[in-house]
């Protein structure tokens, strides 16, 4: 009887599926992986730190650029944790500014994800067709904000620019084309035999080791659980009638599936939005230093929830920011998806998570 | 097949997605960006900007009276232009091309303190 051999292949940290640096040893008997352990630590830059030395103002530029593709929600969400150590309310527009631009950045990054998840495949064009939808909706960023990626348009007390009615046709306009084509785009995707093959039934989560591993986002939404703070209705959501999109499966097609229509969800909500949108002010002075107090904020990102806590000490500075990122909480439920599937496996099911590194280090 | 002659149809007539970049440049939206210019004859070296800037691009020499910009670090965040008090920094929408060596601008400003009435 031949003895079966481990092996340990490194899986990273430079891969072509991965756009960020995370090792997973990956421990195989045979073609099976048996288990896993992952090393992060390749791209930590003590963002938390240099919030601590900065004017607490300069921070927002610092906190949007911990993720590079959710740095609108970062950036709102450093303005509302201030705002509310400062126990102040901002205008009704200013809110429904932010949740615009918030379910835009969300638009861009599902569509990213899914063109990277064709890319994993190997289909090519079905990567470009994605991206050339998301190309869409950053000229409506850059058209609305006046940047494609970094927005930087919210600042304490609101945000920094309105919404013009010339714009908002525009905007308009371009929502619906994107859902419409992507709505044309993900069936061709989800009802794709290879596929299928590749992701139905891989990566399994099931609803118990979804809720007990804490996971976050469309990784828990994928297994079942109506989970999402958006639900508790910050900002505008409230009155938009958010409902969470969740699917049974829990493995990775079911993930892709709760991304694809929570595109098209956000789409919904940008159009409602607008339609709802109040007239009046869009800022309000803040005067003054954060007072000593604590508070917390938590906000939906693309990936999951993202927990802001900020101390303040009655200077300029703070004293403690505490970031907690979506990733971080999708690492775990991988070291439960990966044990018992195939080598060639590995890259789709990494991928399911929609791994961000550079948000879980700082 | 008639399912696709629509796409097929549109694929055809329809032209590429993509710009023969840098030869066709796409025009910028109104209020993008691009970068920041300082119009010395309004400038009073109040020091505002350098003090607000999350970048710390702006430096201000109150001995030599002279404003040092460093276009390297600028993060086109627009704080200094929103919160100039005479107007002296403006956003324009051309995104600036990439440099080979790191580029430093000093600029020499003539403008007038007003005396408070």
């Amino acid at each position: 009887m031949s003895k079966v051999v481990r092996t340990v292949a490194p899986f990273g940290p430079q891969h072509p599926v991965l756009p960020e640096p995370i090792q997973l040893k990956i421990t195989c008997e045979d073609e099976k992986v048996v288990d896993v352990v992952p090393a992060i630590g390749y791209c930590h830059r003590g963002i938390e730190k240099a919030c601590e030395l900065n004017d607490f103002p300069k921070n927002i530029y610092i906190c949007e650029r911990i993720c590079g593709i959710c740095s609108c929600i970062h950036g709102c969400s450093y303005c509302e944790v201030i705002e509310r150590l400062f126990g102040v309310e901002i205008p009704p527009r200013a809110k429904y500014l932010r949740v615009i631009w918030s379910e835009m950045s969300r638009i861009h990054s599902h569509l990213l994800w899914l063109g990277l998840l064709a890319d994993a495949f190997g289909l090519e064009s079905m990567f470009m067709q994605f991206w050339r939808i998301r190309e869409k909706i950053l000229d409506a960023m850059e058209l609305t904000t006046g940047q494609r990626v970094t927005q930087s348009v919210s600042i304490i007390g609101g945000v920094r620019r309105d919404i013009d009615s010339e714009q908002q046709k525009k905007c308009i306009d371009i929502v619906r084309e994107v859902k419409k084509e992507t709505e044309e785009l993900g069936k061709v995707l989800m009802n794709d035999y290879t596929v299928k093959a590749r992701t139905v039934g891989k990566g399994i989560l099931t609803r118990e080791q979804a809720i007990t591993l804490g996971c976050a986002g469309p990784t828990l939404r994928g297994s079942d659980v109506a989970e999402d703070c958006r639900m508790q209705g910050y900002q505008a959501y409230g009155e938009l009638g958010f409902e969470p999109i969740v699917e049974k499966d829990g493995d990775s097609y079911a993930r892709a599936v709760v991304r694809l229509r929570e595109t098209l969800q956000s789409c919904d909500l940008i159009l409602e939005a607008f339609s709802k949108i109040p007239e009046g002010e869009i800022s309000i002075k803040v005067k003054g230093n954060p007072p000593a107090n604590e508070a917390v904020f938590r906000a939906e990102q693309p990936r999951g929830e993202v927990f802001y806590y900020a101390k303040g000490n009655g200077t300029r500075n703070l004293e403690r920011l505490k970031v907690r990122t979506p990733t971080f909480a999708n690492i775990p439920a991988l070291l439960v998806m990966l044990p018992g599937c195939e080598l060639a496996d590995v890259p789709v099911i990494v991928l399911s998570i929609d791994p961000c590194i550079s948000c879980t280090e700082r | 097949m008639p399912k696709m002659l629509p796409t097929i149809v549109r694929n055809l007539f329809g032209g590429p997605a993509t710009r023969l970049y840098p030869v066709e440049v796409r025009k910028p939206f109104e209020r993008t960006r691009g970068h920041i210019v300082f119009d010395d004859e309004k400038c009073t070296l109040c020091g505002g900007c350098a003090r607000r800037c999350p970048a710390a691009a702006i430096e201000i020499d109150k001995e030599k009276k002279e404003l040092i910009f460093y276009p390297g670090r600028c993060i086109i965040c627009e704080v200094c232009a929103e919160n100039c008090p005479r107007g002296a920094i403006t956003v324009k929408e051309e995104w600036r091309k990439p440099f080979y060596e790191v580029p430093v601008e000093v600029h020499h400003p003539k403008g007038k303190k007003e005396k408070a009435s």
